[in-house]
């Protein structure tokens, strides 16, 4: 499990992307983070639903009421055009940190 | 659900301002229901599902992973609070030793009182430290 220091300035990141590809609600999102890294990032509940709120607050996602498959209403999330863009300035803060860890630290190590 | 409610509510006490701890506490509530119905829905008894989605949501730590601004800020006030408390220890200490220097050789020094000096000068470090306590906690 990672480091919560280290990933901490992506989380919303993360999110913005995965609701970039479909809406999802909140536990969906806990999943589907475990599941993608690998066990890696097991993101606290706590923690997923305070950076929506924090997303929603800055208006880069919406939330609507959607139908649960035994009935009754959840809640979902999608992004919104400014949170898009949130995304895109985002991904290449991320590519410019890869660059420079790649040139600083060669390669990375599979074999430890 | 109300032990929902008081759990988040106690979760986020003393942590953030009126505004975004509403908002925080209705955000936090209303998922931690979901997460209950659905496990409901899958035959958890409704006591069982409560407890078990409190216990997997996370603490106020998991929270504040999502304010990195406010993470420094709260080691800040930790750091004040000790400094408070001590300097709270501190006087304490320093009282009890002039109150019993002063009784214990009070003929020494003509029956005079003069811890009582002591005690009054000395609250100035107590005070400072809650007020810079205080202060950075706002």
């Amino acid at each position: 499990m990672i480091n919560s220091d280290v990933i901490r300035g992506h989380i919303e990141t993360i999110i913005l992307k995965l609701l970039m590809e479909k809406d999802m609600y909140g536990y969906e999102l806990v999943n589907v983070i475990k599941e993608r890294t690998n066990n890696l990032f097991l993101i606290k509940e706590a923690t997923l639903y305070a950076v929506l709120q924090r997303l929603e607050k800055k208006e880069l996602i919406s939330s609507y009421l959607g139908e649960k498959t035994f009935g009754g209403k959840r809640r979902y999330y999608q992004v919104s055009p400014l949170g898009r863009a949130y995304f895109k300035e985002m991904l290449s803060e991320w590519d410019m940190l890869r660059k420079i860890m790649f040139n600083m630290l060669g390669e990375s190590n599979e074999q430890d | 659900m109300n032990k929902i409610k008081t759990f988040v509510s106690k979760l986020l006490k003393d942590y953030f301002n009126d505004q975004d701890k509403k908002e925080l506490i209705e955000i936090l509530t209303t998922s931690l229901e979901e997460k209950v119905d659905d496990l409901v829905q899958s035959g958890t008894p409704l006591e069982e599902a409560i407890d078990k989605s409190i216990n997997e949501f996370g603490d106020v730590h998991d929270v504040l992973e999502a304010y990195p601004e406010l993470n420094k800020k709260q080691e800040v006030i930790k750091k004040r609070k000790h400094q408070f408390l001590f300097s709270l220890l501190g006087y304490l200490i320093v009282s009890g030793i002039a109150i019993y220097i002063n009784f214990t050789f009070i003929q020494f020094f003509a029956d005079i009182l003069w811890f009582i000096l002591i005690l009054i000068a000395l609250l100035f470090w107590p005070i400072s430290m809650l007020f810079r306590y205080l202060s950075v906690k706002k």
